[in-house]
């Protein structure tokens, strides 16, 4: 990746993105309910929420890939389309055919495809960035293994770094410890702070509640509606938690006395 | 071998490559099946097309006949978005209404022309060298291959400009749509390709071996490698080589071309499902096979290091007591021994002795320590 951005290149203020009245439904269900919401550039925002609560909706509407029946979201204010550029997307891992017939590298360069463009490939200069790009998530001795042979975690990081090979300056990612390792863990969310330290923007959909404080600066707790979004240290309460999870909170009871990097992943 | 010969085992190949080119896609998205309902619904568009312009060579057909498959497609999604059936149950359900509508059409309407059933469902590849292309008193040699060669080279000059939008949307359409390439407009303009090409196959092998051509090549390919652009190349080569074979196999038995070149194409995957290299039955048979003599080995030495200071041991460490005990033949024990042995994890003493050598201790004691 190149020098960091300097912070000066952000909205003055702005937030890196704002959610307004954002309702979208399916067959006439509402799956998201009048979200309003402001991430925090520079930041690292979870969302959390019970199955069904709209977390992957959520971010597919950001990227534009859903329909809403209301409302309107801008990205460092501008509209999806004029922010292509700076939005990288990480979906979840289960979304994809690992059988397909492609390697690492390629995987990765897929990332570059929107610059380089309609009719033309990628070539030396991209290839590069990829390498480098596997580097920093440690896969770089895999770039020629075909992804099928890879284990979970290590598609997961294939995945984040095509995402960083976008050199884009707001991350959105769904589940991106979902079914990875320790060490893949501790690896994904080394380079996520790197990422915010050069101050960029990260949002990930997260299951594993406790390590939510540990992880992230920001939380958005989610149920259909927008329970409560800001800073971890305020919105992160029990409170907050029931309301969304119903009563029954698996967070609160498997917090109790294990350490956070021992509990078992999701 | 006439110049005959020569012209339909040409046409026969421009044909089936041309096939197999889209079929690559089909195999990875998973729609093989679309294949077959798109070439049966594309007969409706040339029939009303024919009735329309009344000649049989009218590009106009070709144009229709893709439209009807884009139509099929759409109707299938647009039945399946009502999620009264699943995606399987709407093609089902789409396209043999297409099909037959077209089949009453032929039958009521158009008795009289060369639009007969037969030549609908089997093609008629040994006649097409007989319809020339002649321009200015010229021939220029069969109009099919002037046509299948065309959509040859729109195959793969789609391909060529659309490789890595084909490639990102199969592979992960969630992303393509992310970064702005519309994974509709793209699997709508496929679709548009593979009507096309199936038109132009129609006329050749007829609607129902179409999909034969357009899969077996590209499922083999997959079968032999893991690499996109090799599966391409790959499923070209094994389309060519069927088309050959196809028509020496009909002319050998007197039968059927379009029949012989979709049953060479059926072999071919035969042999690809025993013989691929990593994905073979044939090899995962040896793989397996492997995997148990070492796993006999590991089994063996474990054994042998257990009763290895016993006072059972002259009674439990020999050859003979193996099949006893590891409830294995005479023969497996013996090859297992042997390949131990080999390995250096043993040595035999006098008579069926058994004892181990210091690095089969060592391979034990690692495995029981694990």
């Amino acid at each position: 990746m190149g020098a960091p951005e300097p912070a000066a290149s952000l909205p003055d203020g702005g937030p890196a993105i704002e959610v307004n009245d954002l309702t979208v439904a399916y067959r006439e269900q509402p799956v998201l309910w009048d979200i309003d919401l402001e991430v925090r550039p520079g930041a690292l925002t979870a969302i959390v929420g019970p199955n069904g609560a709209g977390k992957t909706t959520l971010i597919q509407s950001i990227l534009g890939l859903v329909r809403p029946a209301a409302g309107r979201v801008r990205i460092l204010d501008r509209t999806i389309q004029e922010a292509r550029s700076e939005v990288a997307y990480v979906p979840q891992r289960g979304t994809v055919d690992w059988d397909f017939p492609t390697s690492v590298l390629d995987v990765v360069l897929m990332g570059t495809y929107r610059e380089v463009g309609w009719f033309r490939r990628p070539g030396r200069p991209e290839r590069i960035r990829a390498v480098r790009a596997l580097e920093k998530v440690g896969m770089e001795a895999y770039q020629d293994r075909q992804i099928r042979q890879l284990s979970g975690g290590q598609q997961q990081r294939v995945f984040l770094a095509r995402a960083l090979v976008q050199e884009a300056r707001i991350y959105l990612m769904d589940e991106p410890f979902q079914g990875v390792d320790a060490r893949t863990e501790t690896a994904i969310v080394e380079v996520l702070r790197e990422l915010r330290d050069r101050g960029d923007t990260v949002v990930a959909v997260h299951h594993a509640l406790q390590t939510v404080p540990e992880y992230f600066d920001d939380v958005v707790i989610l149920n259909v509606r927008r329970i409560a979004s800001g800073p971890v240290s305020e919105v992160f309460t029990e409170d907050n938690l029931r309301v969304a999870y119903g009563g029954r909170v698996p967070f609160l009871q498997a917090v109790s006395d294990a350490p956070v990097a021992d509990l078992p992943e999701s | 071998m006439s110049g005959l010969d020569f012209e339909i085992q040409l046409l026969a190949v421009v044909v089936s490559v041309a096939c197999a080119l889209p079929g690559v896609f089909l195999v990875l998205r998973r729609m093989a099946l679309l294949s077959d309902a798109i070439s049966h619904s594309i007969l409706l568009g040339i029939v009303l097309a024919f009735f329309w312009v009344q000649d049989l060579n009218s590009p106009i057909l070709i144009l229709a006949a893709a439209a009807t498959g884009l139509l099929m497609v759409a109707m299938v999604e647009a039945l399946h978005a009502t999620r009264r059936v699943k995606e399987d149950a709407a093609i089902a359900l789409v396209f043999p209404a297409l099909f037959s509508l077209a089949v009453l059409l032929i039958s009521r309407y158009a008795g009289n022309v060369h639009l007969d059933v037969d030549a609908v469902l089997l093609g008629e590849i040994a006649f097409a060298p007989f319809r020339r292309l002649e321009v200015g008193g010229h021939d220029l040699g069969p109009r099919s291959l002037w046509m299948m060669g065309g959509i040859l080279a729109l195959n793969l000059l789609f391909l060529m400009a659309f490789y890595k939008e084909l490639k990102v949307s199969t592979f992960d359409a969630g992303l393509a749509a992310a970064m702005g390439f519309s994974p509709v407009l793209i699997q709508y303009a496929f679709m548009g390709l593979v009507s096309v090409t199936a038109v132009g196959a129609f006329d050749a092998v007829g609607s129902i071996l179409v999909v034969a051509l357009m899969i077996a090549p590209p499922a083999s390919a997959r079968l032999l490698t893991d690499r996109l652009p090799l599966m391409i190349g790959l499923s070209a080569l094994l389309a060519a080589v069927s088309a050959v074979s196809g028509f020496w196999i009909a002319r050998g038995l007197d039968a059927s071309i379009a029949g012989s070149m979709a049953t060479a194409a059926g072999l071919v995957f035969l042999l690809s499902m025993l013989l691929a290299p990593d994905r073979g039955v044939v090899a995962s048979l040896l793989r397996r096979r492997r995997q148990k003599v070492s796993f006999a080995r590991l089994m063996l030495t474990i054994h042998l290091l257990n009763h290895e200071h016993s006072p059972a041991a002259a009674e439990e460490n020999r050859l003979g007591h193996l099949s006893a005990h590891l409830r294995w033949s005479p023969d497996f024990a013996r090859q297992v021994a042997d390949r131990a042995e080999r390995d250096g994890f043993l040595d035999r003493g006098e008579g069926d002795r058994l004892h181990l050598t210091p690095l089969g201790r060592e391979a034990a004691r690692h495995f029981m320590t694990r």
